[in-house]
């Protein structure tokens, strides 16, 4: 009955706009009150510290930082020139080229926003020019930088490592799989429309062209080698590959020479913004998680649905259909924070391998920064693009299913996101 | 004068935020290459975490001031003029209250924290690492009330501020 009333509480507090992080703040302190007395308001402080106090996320404004800092040292501007040197000659070249683009820089950054605003800024209006039509080219934009997300490193995969005391290195090395198959088919139904609205070419297939851009992208291709190489080889940890990334980005930069300090600072105070967005979420989510795990919610949750059925698949579709939903409403982070602590238990306890889970959570929210009202990645496409986000996401509904076979084959085929992890780490 | 006020308290905690997040990249690097060196810095992970904090804390305030918290804005959003700028005023009072709490709270702890030791640096008190909870919460609720004339300004207008952040 408490957990009814402390469940309804929080969702007011939400509904009338009130910041999540700070509404579960106070619906944990309510809660704390009413059990304890006012004794245990103390707690309080402690908590939050302890919950922001966390050594594995630090990889988050690492990533971002490095991120930041490659989008003002001309990189994206290189890898789009070698992605069209590449893939200019399909038909709907700048389609392929912005899929590939959106690939190559999901190796580098964490961060769909952060990506959709790298490549779209550059890429949208040549589309437009070009003559592709404007729906199409943000919505296209838009579902490809969610590849960002699910192909290494991701900033979601790391927070629900946290969340879920899962390993942040195989979840990073099972989403390469589901992520390149994603690319691969955004880029088929691209080309379907290309061909059926005969969509232009950009250039011919000249091998000394893609040569040149490629020593022109050389070091943009050396930074995943570097952080993903020593993540995966276990050289450094998630965290330390970070930092690495953070260094080898301010190395690429100052070797092009094309560093904005302006530019940068900017940046900086950007990722700390959104550093503490998330991070103020999980300090308070503490706060709250304690009162949850003494009240036992999510054992008792988990033992509620598996008296209803312990088969794993049905347990997922139950999950999927849980996640899409919350996802049309919750910002991914927030997703991740508020729900993936009360559903481990269940998870675990019908048998689902937590690397796996951790993939179809991120896939769900994928789809959730494509779905509107909260969608963060399709928001940040539409006001590039200057388009309206219900056209938009029209235009989406092809790549929205993209994202979905995606998901139902990862979540009924285990092997797809799992095989490379087992060749790794056996 | 309240927008020079405001645009003077972000240029201060830009400043902070700047510091504190080169001041983590360049722990993290040191502390990859003096392991790689095989001379660990034993205090590396402790003060990287710390750092983590006061970023999220002070980063809280910055973002309080830009509007950049994540919350749900659709059912107010449609809501008519009068009730909108109600509950706008009950969700600003719900937050500023909540920090101030955190604030007293945060400090009135400071007092017994002070003979705690940070376990790596043990000559460092747990109280001034800590410290970032009463200041970070005094910074927020300023922050909260420099914005809040432009929260009321929105309410009362046609409820459309797009200022909402994200990170991923």
């Amino acid at each position: 009955m408490a957990i009814l009333l402390l469940l309804l509480g929080l969702l007011a507090l939400v509904l009338i706009n009130v910041p999540i992080a700070v509404a579960l703040g106070i619906a944990a302190v309510v809660a704390m009150v009413v059990s304890h007395g006012a004794d245990a308001l103390p707690n309080m402080a402690i908590d939050m510290y302890n919950g922001a106090n966390n050594f594995p996320l630090i990889a988050i404004p690492l990533f971002i930082l490095a991120g930041a800092i490659m989008n003002t040292s001309g990189i994206s501007r290189r890898l789009i020139a070698f992605a069209s040197a590449l893939l200019g000659f399909v038909r709907g070249g700048l389609a392929m080229v912005n899929v590939g683009t959106a690939m190559f820089f999901a190796e580098i950054s964490g961060s769909a926003v952060a990506d959709v605003a790298a490549i779209g800024s550059v890429l949208m209006p040549a589309m437009k020019k070009r003559g592709y039509p404007g729906p199409f080219t943000a919505a296209l934009t838009s579902s490809a930088a969610s590849l960002a997300i699910i192909i290494p490193p991701s900033i979601p995969m790391i927070l629900y490592a946290v969340m879920a005391d899962s390993s942040v290195v195989q979840l990073f090395v099972a989403g390469i799989i589901p992520g390149v198959l994603g690319g691969f088919m955004m880029m088929g139904v691209s080309y379907w429309y290309a061909v059926r609205y005969n969509w232009p070419v950009e250039e011919a297939f000249n091998l000394r062209n893609l040569w040149r851009a490629f020593k022109e992208a050389a070091l943009a291709f050396l930074l995943p080698v570097i952080i993903l190489g020593g993540i995966f080889g276990g050289i450094v940890t998630a965290t330390e590959g970070a930092g690495l990334a953070v260094v080898a980005a301010i190395g690429v930069a100052s070797w092009y020479r094309e560093m904005n300090w302006r530019q940068l600072r900017t940046a900086i105070v950007d990722g700390v913004v959104q550093t503490a967005v998330v991070m103020l979420l999980v300090a308070s989510s503490a706060l709250l998680g304690v009162f949850l795990t003494e009240a036992q919610v999510p054992q008792q949750l988990a033992a509620s649905i598996a008296s209803v059925t312990n088969n794993p698949l049905a347990v997922l579709a139950l999950l999927n259909i849980f996640f899409l939903v919350v996802g049309l409403f919750l910002h991914s982070a927030a997703a991740i924070i508020l729900v993936v602590p009360i559903v481990m238990p269940l998870v675990n306890s019908v048998g689902i391998d937590p690397v796996h889970f951790g993939l179809v959570v991120t896939l769900n929210l994928a789809i959730g920064q494509q779905t509107p009202p909260v969608a963060s990645v399709l928001m940040t496409a539409c006001s590039i693009a200057k388009e309206n986000i219900w056209d938009v996401s029209k235009a989406n509904l092809p790549f929205i299913g993209v994202l979905l076979a995606v998901l139902m084959l990862i979540t009924y085929v285990p092997a797809i996101p799992l095989f490379l992890v087992k060749v790794f780490y056996g | 004068m309240l927008a020079r006020v405001r645009s003077l308290y972000e240029k201060l905690l830009e400043a902070i935020a700047v510091v504190l997040m080169v001041g983590l990249a360049a722990e993290v690097t040191l502390g990859v290459v003096f392991r790689t060196l095989g001379h660990s810095l034993v205090w590396y992970d402790e003060v990287a975490a710390i750092t983590l904090t006061w970023i999220t804390f002070y980063g809280s305030a910055l973002a309080a001031l830009r509007g950049a918290h994540i919350g749900v804005p659709s059912l107010v959003d449609a809501m008519p003029r009068s009730a909108r700028l109600a509950v706008t005023l009950v969700a600003e009072a719900c937050v500023i209250g909540f920090f101030v709490l955190l604030a007293w709270v945060g400090f009135s702890v400071l007092d017994v924290l002070a003979t705690d030791f940070l376990v790596s640096i043990p000559e460092v008190s747990v109280m001034y690492t800590q410290s970032v909870i009463p200041i970070g919460a005094t910074l927020f609720v300023i922050a909260e009330l420099l914005r809040l004339p432009e929260v009321v300004r929105v309410a009362a207008g046609n409820g459309d501020d797009g200022s909402k952040g994200s990170a991923s």
